[in-house]
């Protein structure tokens, strides 16, 4: 018999802090205008770093990360979920823009009072759902809408023509917001943001890159509180300094040895956003000593990676980090639109053996056991090549497990089942549920 | 055989012809993924266009490379081809648009062997101004890799001659979509069908020659049938005949359509410019919009009503491919739109085979209500 | 050693024991309210069957959904374990295990030892599984006995879609009321869900050869259907299907701790 390792754990020192910051920002949303600010909503993928040209009173609401908090709380969602039913909204749209649009219609904010109404609607374009979303919001609330679309292909592909495409729109949008706030748009500020943009984007990816060490120092649960703050403002400053706060800590957790997970001895990748009411799956997942060290979905949603000297995956080294000094809006939104392409979430829209070939190279570099894909029947962006995803990890002789859920509407996953399921997965892969 | 009945044969054997015409011109065949692949430049290389469409079969091959939750045309355009049934294609070409047609491109290149595939990046933001300079440039990419591939230049006159067989098969599908106007309508729903699908497919000298003829032969056609209500068909990729068939044989003709098998196709003409391929790729930034293309303003909705009062539809049978997420984020927007203007819509779901049972008894349920109204 | 095998489902507890090579008894018992006291009916059953006192059995192994009640049980695997064991057992060179029972249908890929590659399991949904059956039957008022014969006198193909159990009753009704004949409802019933399982088969990789076990296998309407959805022969159904399962427990059960 094998006798187990137990790894000494502890809880994260900057864990409150997370939920603090999560907190302020969905208040400061709420109350900005008693004091004269701004606020816009549009997509956690929205080039955000745009609108902070505006001013340092400019908040958002993004929209996935609100629809996965509506979610924390089953009887509002199921509301909000029944509210978009009654509109006529087919029940697989997205389940996170079924959210959104319910809280909108029954005029609930997640985080107390009414639904705060935006000034203007700002938006990206990858997914289909994603300029539908925000068409429905501006014609419901009566508000300006501007969208970009970013859907020029694969990074490896981008020439100055698509590059030129995702830029002028971006440019276009300028003046729009002039228009639209009556504010004039300051290049400094943008340009600051562009560079905490990707300051933060490429801090979350050295975190998640972190992770490859054995114990792992984060668990996913862990690191979906940690990553959402990306999610949220992606050129926050303040949300730059807390990763590299995180970063320090978890680096000191490597250096003592310090466990998610005291009793891991099974690594795992999940895929696609996890169905946000039934996380105890992790919890369940431990019972066998196994831990899922992140996925592409919490390192890449927002974490922007390259490949590193050594050949491994790790983040990408930011335009300050190489010396570059952004002197114009133009060179700033050149950098700015190269940087977001480059992302590897955006890379299985346009090919899944891209998306293949970095979670074959995450085995390998995170020493994995197996794979879980969540087959999200909530979401088609991230739910798209993923059964091409699970052929190219079997063929490549990984082990996966699938699953069906939504993220955002508990009435479509089947618990107990998946549970079962998993049960399945473990003995398959030789393991066994560990005595306490 | 009578030149309306040539359509019809054409979309039963569609793969026949295919095979035929390649033996017949030695030219290369070129599957095309979604109506936005400019036919034009594949005519001006000699190629022939092929619109992958699905065959309306259940099928259980595609289980492995799609997931469930994406629309059945999607897989059963897929079966098409893991079936073996378009072995004739030289190449495949997807023009950037829908996220659950992607993937069909996506399976196929990687599972079917396959010489020449082309990922066409198409703006789906075609409203903006940046999305003609953009797509421009990747129509003389798409040219240039078709030159490349056939080992032989695309000419200014082998444009204009593109150019002129696509529109001149514009201008004819217009000219037979006029009798469906008259009053008892000249054209049914299904012949239509067989013939603006089939001009995805088929040879554009051939498919014009007999448009011309089909439409003496229709010009000259007394209706002995009783037309009973008039509709439209409005949505996702329909090219369900047998749909249309049972719609048509309980008391209504359908007269007009917004889908992307009919006028989505062929509604407008490119716009003869000084460049060549600006006049290509400027056609479809302009043509009436795939949902997954309109935006931020609803520029659809107009020109769906348009056509209703043009073709004098007093229904709109509002047809959605289960799962289709760009319609589904139109449709209760859009019923609500028809409504409010006059148009009485019925919603239905459709999945590859469309189960015609449950479906007669909406059809009638509705063409009922739409009934009752002329009483009162 | 004699080892039992209990399979505890949701609707029948099933018991197979075994003497190495030999199965020496098989019972199974309608699962009550009371789930241990129906597992302690059962196994005293086959004990009876047997002939044997209970500390005539070496090991004890549990599987199915509700296996946590077998409280004596040594050993405890899932019921995808469990029937790639078991179809091993009967037939060594089977490796793919279809299980279509009552609420769940499976694909399972198994090597040569019974171990699993790889499993798929319907997701939330009755379409693929025997349930499906029943209502159709139920629809066309037939015993299932007779849905799957009368399923083998047709030879015309209708297309359908088990999407949804109850937009598929509908279609038969439909079916029904324009005449078509029951034969060729009962096969085009059988073809959708063989359709459904073949799809999830696929998605683990069809490799011969192909045994089917689980309570449906009886339907040779199925069957047949199956066969062709599949393109293949030679599909394998062992005697008594619906015991594989236990059968797997029990053989579990005698390997561990050898």
């Amino acid at each position: 018999m094998a006798t187990l390792t137990k790894y000494p754990t502890e809880p994260l020192k900057c864990w409150n802090k997370a939920k603090e910051l999560r907190l302020k920002y969905y208040k400061d949303y709420a109350e900005c205008k008693q004091r004269g600010g701004i606020r816009w909503s549009g997509g956690a993928w929205a080039m955000d770093a745009i609108p902070a040209g505006l001013g340092d009173d400019v908040y958002t609401l993004t929209s996935e990360p609100y629809a996965a908090s509506v979610a924390f709380d089953p009887k509002l969602n199921a509301e909000c979920q029944s509210a978009a039913d009654a509109k006529g909204w087919s029940r697989d749209l997205c389940s996170y823009m079924r959210t959104y649009w319910g809280s909108m219609y029954v005029n609930k904010y997640a985080f107390g009072g009414e639904f705060p109404k935006p000034d203007f609607a700002f938006q990206t374009q990858i997914c289909c759902s994603h300029h539908k979303w925000y068409q429905h919001v501006a014609e419901y609330k009566q508000i300006p809408y501007f969208t970009i679309d970013v859907s020029v292909g694969l990074y490896k592909d981008v020439d100055e023509g698509r590059i030129a495409y995702v830029v002028n729109q971006m440019q276009e949008s300028i003046p729009w917001l002039e228009k639209v706030t009556g504010r004039k748009f300051d290049d400094e500020k943008f340009i600051a943001a562009v560079n905490n943009e990707c300051r933060t984007t490429s801090l979350w990816a050295e975190v998640c890159t972190l992770n490859k060490a054995v114990p792992a120092p984060l668990e996913e649960k862990t690191m979906y509180a940690l990553y959402v703050l990306a999610t949220l403002s992606k050129h926050s400053k303040e949300f730059g300094d807390f990763y590299e706060e995180l970063r320090d800590e978890v680096k000191d957790r490597i250096a003592r040895g310090i466990a998610a997970v005291s009793t891991e001895r099974c690594r795992l990748i999940t895929d696609t956003q996890p169905p946000w009411s039934y996380l105890s799956m992790y919890r369940y997942m431990e019972k066998y000593g196994a831990v899922s060290v992140g996925s592409l979905y919490t390192f890449a949603l927002e974490g922007v990676f390259a490949d590193q000297p050594d050949g491994s995956w790790g983040p990408r080294p930011t335009p300050e980090q190489l010396g570059i000094k952004i002197r114009t809006r133009e060179e700033a939104l050149r950098i700015y639109a190269d940087w977001n392409l480059s992302k590897p979430e955006w890379q299985h829209f346009y090919d899944p053996q891209i998306k293949t070939d970095i979670m074959l190279r995450m085995v390998k570099e995170f020493k994995l056991n197996g794979v879980i894909l969540h087959l999200n029947r909530g979401c088609e962006g991230l739910s798209k090549g993923i059964m091409e995803n699970r052929l190219g990890l079997v063929k490549a002789g990984v082990p996966v497990m699938t699953y069906e859920g939504n993220m955002g509407d508990e009435k479509e996953m089947d618990y107990p089942r998946t549970l079962s399921r998993i049960d399945s997965f473990m003995e398959s892969l030789g393991f066994n549920k560990l005595e306490n | 055989m009578a030149a309306l009945e040539k359509f019809e044969h054409w979309y039963h054997n569609r793969h026949e012809y295919a095979r035929e015409w390649k033996k017949r011109t030695g030219g290369k065949v070129i599957g095309t993924f979604c109506t936005y692949v400019p036919d034009e430049i594949l005519t001006a290389a000699g190629m022939l266009h092929s619109r992958i469409l699905g065959s309306h079969e259940p099928q259980d091959v595609t289980e492995p490379h799609i997931f469930g939750m994406f629309c059945p045309f999607c897989r059963d355009s897929l079966a098409q081809g893991l079936k073996g049934r378009f072995n004739y294609l030289d190449g495949i070409v997807l023009a950037h648009s829908c996220i659950h047609y992607r993937q069909t491109f996506d399976s196929w290149r990687a599972h079917i062997p396959t010489e020449f595939t082309y990922y066409l990046p198409m703006p789906n933001m075609v409203q903006s101004p940046s999305a003609k300079s953009y797509y421009v440039g990747e129509v003389a990419k798409f040219k240039a890799a078709l030159e490349e591939y056939a080992g032989k230049k695309i000419t200014d006159a082998d444009l204009d001659r593109g150019i002129e067989l696509t529109n001149k098969n514009r201008r004819l599908l217009h000219k037979i979509y006029e009798f469906r106007k008259t009053d008892p309508p000249k054209l049914t729903g299904t012949e239509a069908l067989y013939i603006a699908t089939t001009a995805q497919f088929v040879d554009y000298e051939e498919h014009n020659k007999a448009l011309e003829e089909a439409s003496e032969e229709v010009a000259d056609r007394t209706v002995d049938r009783d037309p009973g209500i008039r509709l439209m068909a409005v949505g996702s990729e329909n090219d369900d005949v047998e749909f249309f068939k049972m719609v048509e044989s309980v008391g209504a003709t359908v007269v007009i359509d917004e889908q992307c098998a009919g006028t989505r196709y062929f509604w407008n003409e490119a716009r003869i410019q000084p460049d060549r391929l600006q006049t290509i790729s400027d056609r479809y930034v302009e043509r009436p919009p795939c949902p997954t293309k309109d935006y931020p303003e609803r520029q659809r909705f107009p020109h769906v009503l348009q056509l209703a009062k043009d073709y004098k539809a007093q229904g709109a049978i509002i047809m959605q491919e289960k799962f289709c997420d760009p319609h589904e984020g139109d449709n209760p927007v859009l019923k609500k739109y028809l409504e409010d203007n006059g148009i009485p819509t019925l919603g239905l779901e459709f999945d590859s085979t469309n189960p015609l049972g449950p479906f007669r008894i909406r059809v009638e349920a509705f063409l009922e209500t739409l009934r009752t109204d002329d009483l009162f | 050693m004699i080892t039992a095998g209990i399979d505890v489902g949701a609707k029948t507890i099933k018991v197979v024991l075994l003497d190495g090579g030999k199965i020496l008894a098989k019972t199974s018992v309608l699962a009550g309210f009371e789930t241990e006291q129906s597992v302690e009916e059962a196994y005293k059953e086959a004990l009876a069957k047997a002939g044997i006192e209970r500390s005539a059995v070496g090991k004890v192994g549990a599987t199915g959904a509700g296996r946590k009640a077998v409280a004596f049980a040594q050993t405890v695997v899932t019921e995808v374990s469990a029937d790639a064991q078991g179809a091993v057992f009967l037939h060594p060179s089977a490796r793919t295990v279809i299980d279509v029972g009552a609420e769940e249908g499976r694909g399972i890929k198994t090597n040569a030892d019974g171990k699993v590659v790889d499993f798929a399991v319907n997701e939330k949904c009755a379409a693929g599984a025997g349930a499906f059956t029943e209502s159709m039957a139920r629809a066309l008022e037939v015993t299932l006995a007779q849905f799957g014969d009368i399923s083998l006198k047709s030879n015309k193909s209708i297309p359908m879609n088990a999407q949804c159990t109850v937009f598929a009753e509908s279609e038969v009704v439909s079916l029904i009321h324009s005449n078509t004949s029951k034969e060729d409802i009962a096969r085009a019933v059988h073809d959708a869900i063989a359709s459904r399982i073949s799809a999830m088969v696929r998605r683990v990789g069809l490799e011969q050869d192909v045994i089917l076990v689980g309570g449906v296998a009886y339907n040779i309407g199925f069957l047949d259907s199956i066969k062709r959805t599949l393109g293949i022969e030679n599909v394998v159904v062992p005697q008594d299907p619906e015991y594989v399962g236990a059968l797997g427990a029990a053989v579990v059960a005698g390997a561990a701790g050898n």
